[in-house]
């Protein structure tokens, strides 16, 4: 019995497979897909699950080094820092979903993040974000629910924001890029759990909320271009509710400390078919589940429904008989459900049973295994130059969008919640300080200048630059995790873009050692054929060496500022500047980015100190790489081949002085709210 | 004899228990966890902290869940018995809807959370928590709900009998008379929203906080 031409077309329209993809199934199953088969199909081989597109590239990036633990293979990277300590981190992107609600999406992003960080075992102990916007006048709404949502939900769940960053572009007007980071910590000893489900006869034991209807096909969402019906896809959202995710957090990790499971997966996109398929597969073994021991919300749904519902806070857990009844105490006395769905068997095949009866038995290595995967066709780049105001003075350059204060977003968010916030959003990077009294920097990187005028210069910087603020405090940049924002990949001009990026970043890893361990690909950015600009941010994770980290703000009256400048390669110079930072130990140290020398000194100055300058380099305008740094005056700095180094003034107590113009603290500061006011004027 | 340890309060959502702990242990003193579920036995501690944090998710309003505890109502004998209770942010909205401590904290004015330094005057140098003989404080606020609010009648007792305790020098969130944390009549319930446990370290950006533990 086969499938009429026009029956089989709908029924892979509906679950967005392709006629190639579908040959590919007849033969792995040497039959036709029938019944739920279907939606396990298109959902692990969305290109949000399946990374169909990118899996052939992201196998080059450098990805290893003496500290890395894992990388790539689980649902987070982790790096040892020695001294017993070890950090689990991932970024990840929740662009779609923050588009059309954005308050759940942005709050179910963080979510997500913390628990693939969780999963690890790991102890979430900082976050961090990188949004994208459109225009300003029309972004109202989604920088109002996006903030709101991030800081609802990380506020309740008690992890601390300690860095952040906000890009704006007119390709983002129709589709926002909200990328979350989280960190995790691991107890002295701590194992790292692993998502290898093993032991025949163990338990499959879901824990944590229950099922509902919110995100029902989220990840074929997540994988399809936007048109102007997506209203429609509201259904599609998942609803977050922090305080089920805290309550996870400390049974998870309780549970975790007593070995009270052998294997964890989070239930994100594509729910309990994800967790249940990767976790077999990836042990080797089978398992069956049984739809009708699921916690269900809602008791009219369907199989289908609950086999792909994106309902968060809920995870899959395999445990030994024998220490079933402990964990099952233990989540109650935190009030969440654990409750036995199935068992691991030997036969390598996943067995739901719906009322008694078998209706799936399908070996899970077809599904996650063998996977597409394309080699997308790909053209060079387009390459735009983005045009950049012209700036006369200090008090223009205050009052612009890029040198508006953020401060509005980074109030709402709660960056001291765990005591270990060192540098927290006003910096720079963020800085946690470890239970061994070591620092642990954050930063971020990925700028839309430098993505939309080459793909290949933006990846290289979206890379260095976070490399270079970490190694300007101090901090020795370990190891980065990335979201690959891009827009459709079908179109060959796009995957230019993404293999451009990818090669600039990827010889930045490779040159500084910095393996890129963990991170997602978010793909079909695009929305009634505006494709976003290529977007690939980064998050390097650093340990500092030392005693006092230096300040991106004035401290030392009396102390000579010098700009270091570039002359060839950027990576020589980087470690030029890693040298002199061991060796001087600067108070101040301060990266120049955007609209270049006169912001980047403006934001320096504090309520005391301002700074006497007089320049000859063009202070309007951004070049890469230019570095600040103030030294006592004993000390001078030479030009060597890879640095120019010009001492451009001095630090005083009082005003910042610069050309003709004389202005204070509180001015600057003034200024710049102004400038977010003005663009945001409706936000109280 | 043995020094008594203080007892931290825990409830599904608390989120500054831990940070409280390690600030008691930072002064060196004895400090031990208290399950919301359990009953307390009030002899064998030497007061009672009630930490920060989203108790019950903030469902129904911030703090009353967890007043319905059987720990939280054990603080109302602990008070009988005149021991110290301190409630810092979320602590301190459970000890109000425990009518250990009189009015309400409502939303922000800016309907917004806020996070950010702020200076305190302390206005009675009430002694039961606070051990220190500085006038002003630098702490860190971080809530959403933290507008003190009472009727004119409560605030004039309020005044009448000392029980304000500390006032934001420059109000971020719209309470009442710039309020941050009162005390009850007798001063040995105290109840603040800025965290002292997050100012107890230079490199956190100060030590203010210390002088609570």
């Amino acid at each position: 019995m086969g499938y009429a031409s026009s029956d089989l077309d709908q029924q892979l329209k509906k679950y967005k497979i392709t006629h190639k993809e579908y040959e590919i199934i007849l033969q792995l199953l040497g039959r036709e897909p029938k019944d739920l088969e279907w939606p396990i199909f298109s959902a692990l081989w969305s290109e949000h699950c399946s990374y169909k597109s990118s899996r052939f590239y992201l196998k080059k990036l450098f990805n290893k080094s003496d500290r890395v633990l894992e990388a790539f293979g689980e649902n987070a990277g982790v790096i040892d820092l020695g001294e017993g300590e070890k950090v689990a981190f991932k970024m990840e992107s929740h662009n779609h979903p923050s588009f059309i609600e954005p308050y759940q999406g942005a709050a179910t992003g963080v979510g997500g993040i913390v628990r693939d960080i969780l999963t690890m075992g790991a102890r979430p102990v900082a976050l961090a974000n990188f949004l994208c916007f459109g225009e300003p006048s029309r972004m109202h709404k989604h920088v109002d629910g996006v903030v709101r949502g991030i800081g609802d939900y990380g506020n309740c769940v008690g992890i601390p924001m300690i860095t952040g960053r906000t890009e704006f572009d007119s390709t983002f007007n129709d589709n926002v890029l909200v990328n979350a980071l989280c960190v995790g910590l691991f107890g002295k000893n701590d194992p790292i759990v692993s998502s290898k489900a093993r032991g025949t006869g163990n338990y499959v034991v879901y824990v944590g909320a229950k099922t509902g209807r919110d995100g029902v096909h989220g990840a074929r969402m997540a994988s399809e271009s936007f048109n102007a019906a997506d209203a429609d896809k509201r259904p599609n959202i998942q609803i977050g509710d922090p305080f089920y995710e805290k309550l996870l957090i400390e049974s998870f990790l309780e549970a975790s400390k007593k070995q009270l499971f052998v294997a964890g997966q989070d239930m994100g996109a594509a729910g309990l078919i994800s967790s249940s398929f990767e976790m077999a597969s990836k042990g080797q073994v089978g398992m069956t589940l049984d739809l009708d021991l699921v916690p269900l919300r809602d008791e009219n749904m369907t199989p289908e429904e609950i086999l792909v519902s994106e309902s968060q806070e809920r995870m899959l857990v395999v445990c030994e008989p024998k220490k079933f009844s402990e964990l099952q105490n233990l989540f109650d006395r935190w009030d969440l459900d654990a409750v036995m769905i199935g068992e691991v068997i030997e036969e390598r095949k996943i067995k739901i049973l719906v009322k008694g009866k078998v209706v799936v038995s399908i070996d899970p290595d077809i599904l996650v295994e063998n996977a597409p995967q394309f080699e997308r066709p790909y053209e060079s780049s387009l390459k735009t130059k983005k045009v950049i105001p012209k700036i006369q003075n200090l008090t223009e350059s205050l009052s612009t969008l890029e040198a508006s204060s953020k401060e509005w977003i980074y109030r709402q968010y709660d960056q001291r919640v765990g005591t270990q916030t060192v540098y927290d959003c006003h910096e720079e990077i963020g800085v946690l300080r470890l239970p061994s009294e070591r620092f642990l920097g954050v930063a971020l990187g990925g700028r839309a200048r430098w993505m939309a005028e080459d793909p290949n210069k933006g990846g290289f910087n979206a890379l260095f630059e976070p490399a270079l603020q970490l190694i300007l405090k101090g901090i020795e940049p370990l190891a980065a995790t990335d979201c690959l924002n891009f827009g459709n990949p079908e179109r060959p001009e796009i995957m230019g873009q993404f293999v451009e990026a990818l090669e600039g970043m990827n010889s930045v890893a490779q040159t500084l050692s910095i393996p890129i361990i963990s991170g997602n690909v978010s793909f079909y950015n695009e929305t009634n054929r505006q494709n976003i600009i290529p977007m690939p941010t980064v998050g390097v994770v650093g340990l500092g060496h030392l005693k006092k980290l230096p300040s991106s703000f004035f401290s030392q009256e009396g102390e000579t500022l010098w700009l270091l400048e570039t002359k060839s390669s950027p990576l020589d110079f980087l470690k030029q500047i890693d040298q002199w930072i061991r060796e001087h130990q600067p108070s101040y140290t301060r990266l120049v980015t955007k609209q270049g020398l006169s912001l980047a000194i403006s934001r320096s100055v504090t309520k005391n100190i301002g700074a006497q300058i007089t320049t000859t380099v063009n202070p309007w305008e951004e070049s890469l790489y230019q570095v600040l740094v103030s030294l006592p005056p004993t000390i001078t700095l030479k030009t060597t081949e890879n640095i120019q180094c010009t001492s451009i003034g001095k630090l005083q107590s009082g005003p910042l002085t610069f050309e003709q113009e004389t202005l204070d603290y509180s001015q600057i500061k003034k200024l710049r709210q102004q400038a977010w006011r003005q663009h945001f004027y409706g936000l109280s | 004899m043995s020094v008594k340890p203080i007892g931290v309060l825990q409830f599904p959502g608390s989120n500054c228990d831990h940070d409280v702990f390690k600030a008691i242990q930072r002064v060196h003193k004895k400090v031990r966890m208290l399950w919301h579920r359990d009953h307390l036995q009030i002899e064998d501690y030497a007061g009672f902290v009630v930490p920060g944090g989203f108790s019950y998710g903030d469902y129904l309003r911030s703090g009353a869940l967890a007043a319905m505890s059987p720990a939280a109502k054990d603080l109302m004998e602990a008070n009988k018995k005149n021991y110290p209770i301190l409630g810092i942010c979320n602590g301190f909205q459970v000890l109000c809807e425990l009518k250990l401590l009189p009015g309400a904290l409502l939303k922000n004015e800016s309907l917004r959370f806020i996070d950010q330094w702020v200076h305190l005057k302390i206005t009675n140098a009430n002694k039961t928590w606070v051990k220190t003989e500085k006038t002003h404080l630098q702490l860190p606020i971080a809530h959403g709900q933290g507008r003190y609010y009472c009727s004119e009648e409560t605030l004039k007792s309020l005044q009448d009998s000392r029980q304000i305790w500390l006032q934001y020098e420059e109000n971020p969130n719209g309470s009442v008379m710039n309020i941050a944390g009162i005390t009850n009549k007798d001063g040995n319930v105290c109840g603040l929203m800025p965290h002292p446990e997050r100012a107890t370290a230079d490199w956190m950006g100060g030590t203010d906080g210390l002088c609570f533990f």
